[in-house]
């Protein structure tokens, strides 16, 4: 499988602020991508620059085969972008925006715009400046899914969106997926996330620290364990893998990583446990964990595996 | 609840927002006449020689259409004169843009959504903006009228001075006020409030310039002169501005009570569902965005092209037979020189400098589409960053060519008709558009600016002042003739004075072009930003 777009060693910095500090990012053709990340960690850097918006300082970026601030022109006939925070030109309507803007890439499907509007529950005839903000992100989304391109990068595209529309938006992605589309999707909402990426990829501090499935990630990641036992536990400080121990009368409480779960309750065990939970660890816990963290991701994942 | 509840809560914050900027505008108002008072007196210490300024001021035209009528040739006479029509602006300019800021610019952002939904009346906020700069006015004007007194000039005239331009303040805090009820926008009822600004500058200065006294009665800025500080003084004048004042209120208060928030009084139009078949490509997009601007200027120039040419050549023949200003026409056209060919031409070049803020407006839509993110939508489609560029910069180059012709085509049109040369037209109209290079560079600098230096491209306005006065300066004497020389108008030949020089024109055409293409340059090699 080719790489609809592959990066390895981007930097950006302005002025003093490293925003992307060595980045590294494949999207294979025909996957949904999850790009996700605290705040300012660079995502919306790395999308500009893939763009043709920015210029990296360095490292190498290729685009559906081609040089992202070389070959912009010629490669965005095959993309269609959506940003966070749309904003529209206040005297044109909404239909003249989603015309507009599928014409200058080549044509736009009237079929489909007509669907992809009563989808949304659109009402194309509303000016720019009357539209809110849920409904701006909403005709540059009829817009980038009207088109027929290849590639679509959506950087926070459902910000504002209410839960019901939130839906439709995942639906057409799914669709565009269906189609064999590729998609690079920046979010702060997991559960889309969950819904919709095949991988994702979470950025800090401008480097990625984690890439992998859903399912890859959730290894890495610890389980929590509550057990009550038949005597006051010790021995247990110091086994390793286990994180956080807190005990109380008989109580235990602890995060362990997977691969060290079978010695906890091996010991576990031999106190006699008279009540257990294990949680399999969330996705909020997943991202918190990275979101947190000072630690960058590659070692945690050497010492796991 | 009222509609006018919570108002004084929202004058208070008012305030509390504005405490920087309203102490700051208010002590450089008060303060401005009492110091042209202090220096008249110091350079002219005797009527005798106050005199003379005023005859000759009498007798400039230029003089007349930017300050008015000289009412008492004495020290209180000449500071009124001097500081009524810029007083006027300084006052009635910042309250407008205040008001407007309190109510168009808030509901804009949403802010008084918030207070619409609270214990707040739907009238309260244009009143709070709108009794809050006139009360600002009033202190203006009580504190100018002290200060005027302190210098040791008559207090009934300092009390009128004070009076009209705190009045004209007020007058264009409401001009203001109704501004940001009928539109829907605080861009357009910014527009809107300039644009009855200059139309009532204009008005009075032709009317002045020419003779046509009754012009400037048609203007409140003609009214606040004819309140005659310091030579025998009008009350009633000031009294026609307080009722013009009031009835401005009156209907700012009746129609914020008539519509929605944040709608204009006519209700936003909705507009085509698909785009029509020509809406495909940059360059027409760009006129889309700039069509309205470049019409309106068009319509409005040529309104006044034909009111100028029409009124110089009416009435300007007999007044301007004193011999200092045959002199000065002599000097700058020749033996032969008529003086409404010079005084139209000096008309031209005024308005020129306005023209060429349409131009640098177009130029500055590079930079502010691609700061509220509108040029990435466009930019990520197949359009180069040339091709957007210059879709802007076409339409910002062409579209004061329009207004030009059209200011020159009216105005020759006003001038033929009233002196019955018909053969005039060619010749106005070629000293309108003599301008053009001039006005491109202008555009140039905006387009330079915006390219290489976005987030100083509003520097572009403070090079347009900074030559302003350079050139007011230099007509004054008192800049040195090399700096003199940096300014494009300057080179412009005046062919109504049969000038004819082909060669700066040929060198500032491509003054600006290498501007336009440093622009485009340096957009094309820079990132984006917001
Ligand atoms: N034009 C700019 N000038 C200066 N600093 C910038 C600029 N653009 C981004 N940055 C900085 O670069 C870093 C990365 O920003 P970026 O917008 O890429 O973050 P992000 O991951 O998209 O965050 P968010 O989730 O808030 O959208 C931040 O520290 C930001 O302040
Ligand atoms: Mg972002």
């Amino acid at each position: 499988m080719t790489n609809a777009i592959s990066v390895s060693g981007l930097v950006k910095t302005f002025g003093r602020t490293r925003a992307l500090d060595g980045l590294d990012l494949t999207v294979g053709t025909g996957e949904v991508l999850g790009f996700l990340g605290p705040n300012g960690a660079g995502k919306s850097t790395t999308i500009r620059i893939l763009l043709g918006l920015m210029r990296a300082d360095s490292g190498k970026a290729s685009l559906l085969g081609g040089d992202p601030w070389a070959d912009a022109t010629d490669l965005h006939r095959r993309l269609a972008y959506v940003p966070g925070d749309v904003t529209l030109w206040p005297t044109l309507s909404g239909g003249e925006v989603i015309d507009l803007l599928g014409r200058l890439r080549g044509g736009i499907d009237p079929q489909r715009r007509a669907t992809l509007l009563e989808r949304f529950e659109l009402d194309p005839r509303k000016k720019g400046r009357a539209y809110s903000k849920g409904n701006r992100q909403k005709v540059a989304l009829v817009a980038a899914f009207a088109s027929d391109v290849e590639l679509l990068i959506l950087d926070e595209p459902t910000s504002g969106l209410d839960p019901l529309m939130e839906a439709v938006f995942r639906d057409s992605v799914a669709e565009e997926k269906a189609r064999g589309r590729t998609v690079l999707l920046s979010s702060h909402i997991l559960s889309e996330v969950e819904a919709l990426c095949d991988r994702v990829s979470i950025i800090r501090a401008g480097r990625i620290v984690e890439t992998g499935t859903l399912a890859e990630l959730r290894h890495l990641t610890r389980t929590s364990v509550t057990a009550e036992l038949a005597q006051t536990p010790d021995g247990l400080n110091g086994l390793p893998g286990v994180h956080d121990l807190s005990v109380v009368g008989n109580k235990v409480t602890c995060q362990v990583e997977p691969a060290h779960l079978d010695a906890l309750f091996g010991r576990l065990t031999a106190l006699g446990l008279r009540n257990v939970t294990a949680a399999p660890p969330t996705l909020e816990d997943l991202f918190m964990r990275h979101y947190r963290t000072a630690q960058p991701g590659g070692q945690r994942r050497n010492q796991v595996a | 609840m009222g509609t006018l509840t919570g108002t004084g809560i929202l004058a208070r914050h008012i305030l509390r927002r504005d405490r920087l900027i309203l102490p700051l505008w208010g002590f450089l108002s008060a303060v401005y006449p009492m110091s042209i008072a202090n220096s008249t007196v110091a350079l002219y210490p005797t009527a005798d020689l106050l005199r003379p300024v005023a005859q000759e001021a009498m007798a400039n035209p230029a003089q007349l259409a930017t300050r008015g009528v000289v009412f008492d040739a004495g020290a209180g006479g000449m500071t009124a004169w001097t500081v009524g029509s810029s007083g006027a602006m300084l006052m009635g300019l910042v309250s407008m843009l205040l008001v407007i800021r309190h109510t168009r610019v808030d509901e804009e952002s949403g802010r008084s959504e918030l207070i619409g939904s609270g214990v707040v009346g739907r009238q309260a906020p244009p009143a709070a903006a709108l009794g809050v700069v006139c009360s600002v006015n009033l202190l203006i004007g009580a504190l100018m009228s002290v200060l005027l007194m302190g210098t040791g000039l008559p207090a009934a005239g300092s009390l009128a001075l004070g009076l009209a331009l705190a009045a004209a303040g007020c007058t264009f805090a409401a001009v203001g006020a109704v501004a940001a009820q009928v539109t829907e926008s605080a861009v357009s009822a910014r527009g809107l409030g300039v644009s009855v600004f200059i139309a009532f500058f204009l008005i009075r200065a032709v009317g002045d310039a020419s003779g046509a006294h009754w012009l400037s009665w048609l203007s409140p800025l003609g009214w606040t002169l004819n309140v005659r500080p310091f030579a025998g003084e009008r009350w009633w004048v000031a009294a026609l501005l307080l009722a013009f004042i009031a009835l401005l209120a009156v209907a700012a208060h009746m129609l914020s009570a008539r519509r929605d928030l944040a709608a204009g009084l006519l209700p936003p139009r909705l507009g085509p569902a698909a785009a029509a078949p020509g809406l495909r490509s940059p360059l027409a997009l760009a006129w889309r965005l700039h069509r309205g601007q470049v019409v309106a200027w068009t319509a409005g120039f040529a309104v006044a092209g034909l009111t100028l040419g029409g009124a110089v050549s009416g009435n300007l023949e007999g007044q301007l037979n004193s011999p200092q200003i045959m002199d000065m026409i002599a000097r700058v056209g020749g033996e032969d020189a008529r003086p409404a060919d010079f005084f139209l031409n000096f008309l031209l070049s005024m308005l020129a400098w306005i023209v060429a803020t349409s131009g640098m407006l177009s130029a500055l839509r590079l930079r502010s589409e691609e700061s509220a993110g509108r040029a990435d939508l466009v930019l990520v489609t197949p359009v180069s960053r040339v091709r957007w560029a210059l879709s802007h910069l076409v339409v910002a180059l062409a579209g004061p060519a329009l207004v030009l012709a059209a200011l020159g085509v009216t105005a020759g049109l006003g001038y033929s008709l009233t002196s019955g040369d018909i053969g005039k037209l060619p010749q106005v109209l070629a000293g309108a558009l003599a301008y053009l290079p001039a006005v491109w560079v202008m555009t140039g600098i905006a387009a330079a600016l915006a390219g290489l230096l976005p987030r100083f491209a509003m520097a572009a306005w403070g090079i347009w002042v900074g030559f302003i006065l350079i050139d007011v300066f230099g007509m004054l004497g008192q800049v040195n003739a090399n700096l003199l020389e940096i300014i494009p108008f300057v080179h412009i030949p005046w062919v109504l004075l049969g000038q004819m020089s082909p060669a700066p024109l040929a060198v500032l055409t491509a003054v600006a072009a290498a501007l336009t293409a440093a622009g485009v340059a340096g957009l094309r090699r820079r990132d984006l930003v917001a």
